[in-house]
Parts: C-alpha cells; sequence; structure tokens
C-alpha cells in the first residue's frame, strides 16, 4: 500500500504548476516589440527564454525600403542576442531573428518598431 | 516517419542503452551468476563470446548512427544540405562550438575508451581486474547518461539547467541497467536452457536482474516525473498535445513492462530452485525467456518513441505556437507583459485594411489562462479618431480572434485588451502596435 502511495504521488508530480520552458522564444525585447520610441536606439536586444548558440544565431534589422541599419553581427551571450545600429531616422525598422537554442532546435520569428512620432 | 532523422535517434538510442547495459550485465550479473555453474559447465564461455559480439555490433552501430546524427544536427543548425554541412566545415563548428557539439566530443572519446575496456574486459575470458570492471561501469554510465545532453534537457535556465539534465542523464543509465540489459539476460536464459546444469546460473541472473530492475524502475519512475515537469508542466498539456500523447503511451509501455517484471520476481522465480519440480522450473525457465523477450520488444517501442518526442516541440512549449512557428512577415505582433499576466497579439495583416486579431492569454509562468470573455479595442493614432471596440471568439487552440476589423488608417495603434477572468476580476493590458499603410 505504501508502494502504491508513493507511485501515485510520483505521477502526480506532472501536475504541478511549471515556471520554465525550453526553446528559444522571444521573451522581450528593446526596444519593445511594436512599440514605438522618440528617439533612436542605438542598439535592438533580444531577449530569450533559452540559451542561444551563438555560432548558429542571427538578426537583423531592416528599414521600410528593406535595406539593412543593423552593423552587422549580433553579439550572443547566454539568452540575449544585441546588434548596433546605425543611426536611424525616422519610420518603421523590421527585427529578424534567428535563433538556435542549446537544445539543437531553431527558432525565428519578426517584429517591428517605430521610431519618432506617429 | 519519413524524417531520416527518426530513425538515426532510434537507432542511436537503442544502441547506446545496449552497449552500456550489456556492460552493466557483464559485470553486475552474468559474472556473479557464471560463479554458481557447475565445473564443466559450458555456459559461461558461451555467453561471454554472445556478449562480446552483441557489446561490439552495439557500440559500433552507436558510432555509426552518432556520427549520422551530428551530420543530420549540423545541417539542421546551418540551415545547408547534410552534404555542404561536410565540406564547409559546419561539421568542426558544430563540435567546437555548441552545447550539442561537445557533448558529442565527450561522447565519441567515451566511445573510444569503451572499445579499449572491451578489448580485454569482455571476452572469452572472465574479467578478473576490479578497476576494470568498476572503470567499464562508470564509462557505460557516461555513454548513457551523457545522451541528455544532445536533447530537450540542455536547454533549461536556472535551476531548471542543473536539475533538468542531472535527472534526465540518471533516467538513461537506468534505461540502460534495465531495458539495455534485457537481451544480454535473454541471451543468458537461452544459453542455460540449452546446458541442463545451468540451472543455478539462471537462478542467480535472474535474481540479480530483478534486484538491478527494481533499482531502475524506481529511478525511472522518479527521473522520469522530473523530466515530464519540464517538459510538459500540466495534465492538459500531457492530454492536448501530440508530444504529451505519446508520452502517455511511453508510460503505459513502461508499466506494462513493470507489471511483467512483478510477475516474472513473484510468480516465476520461485519456480526456480534446485530441488523443485523438474517440470515446473522448465516451464517457469521457458516462460521467463519469453518474457525477457516481450519486455525487449516493449523497450524496443518505447526508444523509437522517445526518437520521435526528441523531435516534437514539447508540451509546455506548444501553446507558444505563434512565436515558434515565426510570426508571419505581413503580420503586426505586440507581446504585452504585466505582473498580472500576458497577451500576445497579432494583427494579420498588419495593415491599413481588413484584417484580423488573434490574442493568447497567459499568466506570468506562461500557463494559459481562462478567460469567460475578452473584448478588444484599436484606438487609431490621429487624436479624436473613433476607438474600435469588439468583442472576440474563442476559437478550438483556446485563442481569442476578432475578424473583419477595418483599419482606416497608418502609425502607432493602440491596443487594450480586456479579460473577464472571473467575478470582479478583469485583466486590462494596453500596447501600442504599428499598423503599416496599404500595399
Amino acid at each position: 500500500m505504501r508502494t502504491l502511495i508513493l507511485i501515485v504521488s510520483l505521477l502526480l508530480v506532472p501536475l504541478l504548476p511549471n515556471a520554465a520552458l525550453a526553446h528559444a522564444f522571444l521573451d522581450h525585447a528593446s526596444p519593445l516589440v511594436g512599440s514605438t520610441v522618440a528617439a533612436a536606439p542605438h542598439e535592438v536586444a533580444l531577449w530569450f527564454t533559452q540559451d542561444l548558440e551563438p555560432a548558429f544565431s542571427s538578426v537583423e534589422v531592416t528599414d521600410a525600403g528593406g535595406a539593412r541599419v543593423d552593423q552587422g553581427k549580433a553579439a550572443v551571450s547566454a539568452n540575449t542576442m544585441r546588434i548596433g545600429l546605425k543611426s536611424l531616422g525616422s519610420g518603421t525598422y523590421r527585427v529578424r531573428w534567428h535563433a538556435l537554442s542549446v537544445d539543437t532546435h531553431t527558432t525565428e520569428g519578426s517584429f517591428t518598431f517605430h521610431v519618432g512620432g506617429p | 516517419l519519413s524524417d531520416p532523422f527518426f530513425y538515426v535517434r532510434a537507432v542511436h538510442f537503442a544502441a547506446t542503452l545496449l552497449v552500456a547495459g550489456v556492460a552493466f550485465f557483464v559485470v553486475c550479473i552474468a559474472e556473479p551468476a557464471f560463479r554458481t555453474a557447475k565445473d564443466g559447465s559450458r555456459v559461461a564461455g558461451v555467453v561471454r563470446s554472445r556478449l562480446t559480439f552483441l557489446a561490439w555490433l552495439a557500440l559500433a552501430l552507436a558510432v555509426v548512427s552518432g556520427a549520422a546524427w551530428l551530420v543530420l544536427t549540423a545541417a539542421a543548425m546551418s540551415q545547408q544540405p547534410p552534404a555542404e554541412v561536410v565540406s564547409q566545415g559546419v561539421l568542426w563548428t558544430v563540435l567546437s562550438s555548441t552545447t550539442f557539439g561537445n557533448d558529442w566530443l565527450a561522447r565519441f572519446a567515451l566511445a573510444c575508451l569503451f572499445a579499449v575496456l572491451l578489448a580485454p574486459g569482455l571476452s572469452q575470458r572472465r574479467i578478473e581486474s576490479r578497476p576494470v570492471k568498476a572503470a567499464l561501469v562508470i564509462v557505460a554510465a557516461a555513454f548513457a547518461g551523457s545522451l541528455a545532453w544532445a536533447g530537450h534537457a540542455a536547454g533549461g535556465l536556472g535551476v531548471e539547467a542543473i536539475v533538468h539534465p542531472a535527472a534526465d542523464a540518471l533516467h538513461l543509465v537506468a534505461a540502460a541497467a534495465w531495458v539495455g540489459a534485457l537481451l544480454p539476460l535473454w541471451l543468458l536464459l537461452q544459453a542455460a536452457a540449452s546446458d541442463g546444469g545451468s540451472l543455478a546460473v539462471a537462478r542467480t541472473a535472474t535474481l540479480r536482474f530483478s534486484t538491478l530492475g527494481m533499482a531502475a524502475v524506481a529511478t525511472i519512475l522518479a527521473t522520469g516525473s522530473i523530466n515530464a515537469w519540464c517538459l510538459v508542466g500540466s495534465f492538459a498539456a500531457l492530454a492536448g498535445t501530440d508530444y504529451g500523447r505519446l508520452l502517455s503511451v511511453k508510460v503505459v509501455l513502461f508499466f506494462v513492462m513493470v507489471a511483467v517484471a512483478a510477475f516474472n520476481r513473484l510468480g516465476l522465480m520461485p519456480h526456480l530452485v534446485a530441488d523443485g519440480h523438474p517440470a515446473a522450473t522448465v516451464t517457469a525457465l521457458r516462460q521467463l525467456r519469453r518474457n525477457a523477450a516481450f519486455e525487449t520488444a516493449a523497450g524496443a517501442i518505447i526508444i523509437a518513441i522517445v526518437a520521435v518526442l526528441g523531435t516534437l516541440p514539447p508540451a509546455s512549449h506548444a501553446s507558444h505556437h505563434p512565436v515558434y512557428g515565426g510570426i508571419p512577415a505581413d503580420a503586426s505582433f505586440q507581446h504585452i507583459h504585466t505582473g498580472q499576466g500576458m497577451a500576445d497579439v497579432m494583427i494579420e495583416p498588419g495593415r491599413v485594411g481588413t484584417t484580423r486579431a488573434t490574442i493568447h492569454l497567459w499568466d506570468d509562468d506562461f500557463n494559459e489562462l481562462d478567460a469567460q470573455a475578452v473584448t478588444f479595442t484599436l484606438t487609431p493614432p490621429a487624436a479624436g479618431g473613433k476607438p474600435l471596440t469588439r468583442p472576440a471568439v474563442q476559437d478550438a487552440d483556446g485563442a481569442w480572434v476578432v475578424d473583419g476589423i477595418e483599419l482606416s488608417q497608418p502609425g502607432n495603434w493602440t491596443v487594450t485588451v480586456d479579460a473577464v477572468l472571473g467575478p470582479g476580476n478583469r485583466l486590462v493590458l494596453e500596447a501600442p502596435i504599428v499598423i503599416d499603410p496599404k500595399q
């Protein structure tokens, strides 16, 4: 009987709430996803839900015409990715990221932010 | 199942568990059992040579399938075809600068060490040296356990970064000790049955296997629960995702194997006594052999399931589908995060014209939030613009959808999500969202 109780309690463990995840999803970004910023940012920073593999993770920022406005190579450390920006004028910019998490899975996505008044 | 990755993973898991299982079996079960053999019995020699062949075969398969796994992973990481990966130096980048690659280098070194130990350790002769026995067990455990860092367990942050791979590594070692040793047990029982004087060997081996098996089952249960906690997270995710359902099949098969093992121990082993009824002993031995073959087959199915599970997004991630699959290029996306909860709002297409909004609600721990009703408001950028307020309808996946929204102007709109969570409990989230001009 005691063994049975032990087995049942172990089976119930998966029902406990779980606070953490794996796979590198975008947790938040600076500038914020979809946001409007008054002053042009000098870099885009992305925070992920998992550590990244620097060798295979990248980000690029383009303007409304599709031209690259980033400084080239992203700096990747643990779960953050940062990329420097050229000086940006008013307008909408798109950030495209590609992340390889340490558990070997790739994720990618994109978002826009807006510089200047509406 | 058309994905070659599935077959490579299945073969590698099976070969790894088998080679480690043979090592555990030889040191902890077979050699102590052979000491009970009668003088002149050939069973020890026969079993040793068969196990040696099995170990070399499994090690060779593990190395070959491991190399294929590396090439396929490097191809997926670099998004290049496998042939290019080999010719363009991507393999070395993967091996030298990724967690998976470092793990694979370590495992290749362990495989070489395994080969060195197998040469003198597993031959027709008995292993005399205690250090060789200890080294064999340690290398076998490390070779099986290090597979943990090639999969989902490597991905945690914080406490989970330590607990999850540790639990997964123990899970693999225990699986090797039990599932990986079933085929060796079957071989031993087969040899003992065809050699009339080897009843004591069969009995000792079965008893030791059963004891080792009970420790392995307890470990598998405990570590499996931790893994499930990390990768599934909730009962809803267990029932509602492919990952969860497949994992449930694996767990059911595991309990069938445990039931068979319990029957072996309680129902069959008492018949394997020297002064027992000869006919009952022969029947029990035959049944034990059949059960070992059945359990080996069940173990093989479990390994195939594990091979599929590693390629599926774990259940705890599936709810992230919009981000996981990549946000469509023409969509506007906003993640609104407050202390009370979060919303992922996607407006597709994110430009002037008729469009559709999809809202996912989470609590602060990324568990899906149950709302009774959701109202969605879009406020245009121009001062004096009339806000569009619409009730959202929940779809089958739990997302809240508003169809046929007419967006009149581009610019920086404000999105407001008003969710009724219960009586007197509302969650209101607000954030800017950029709408592009009409194409």
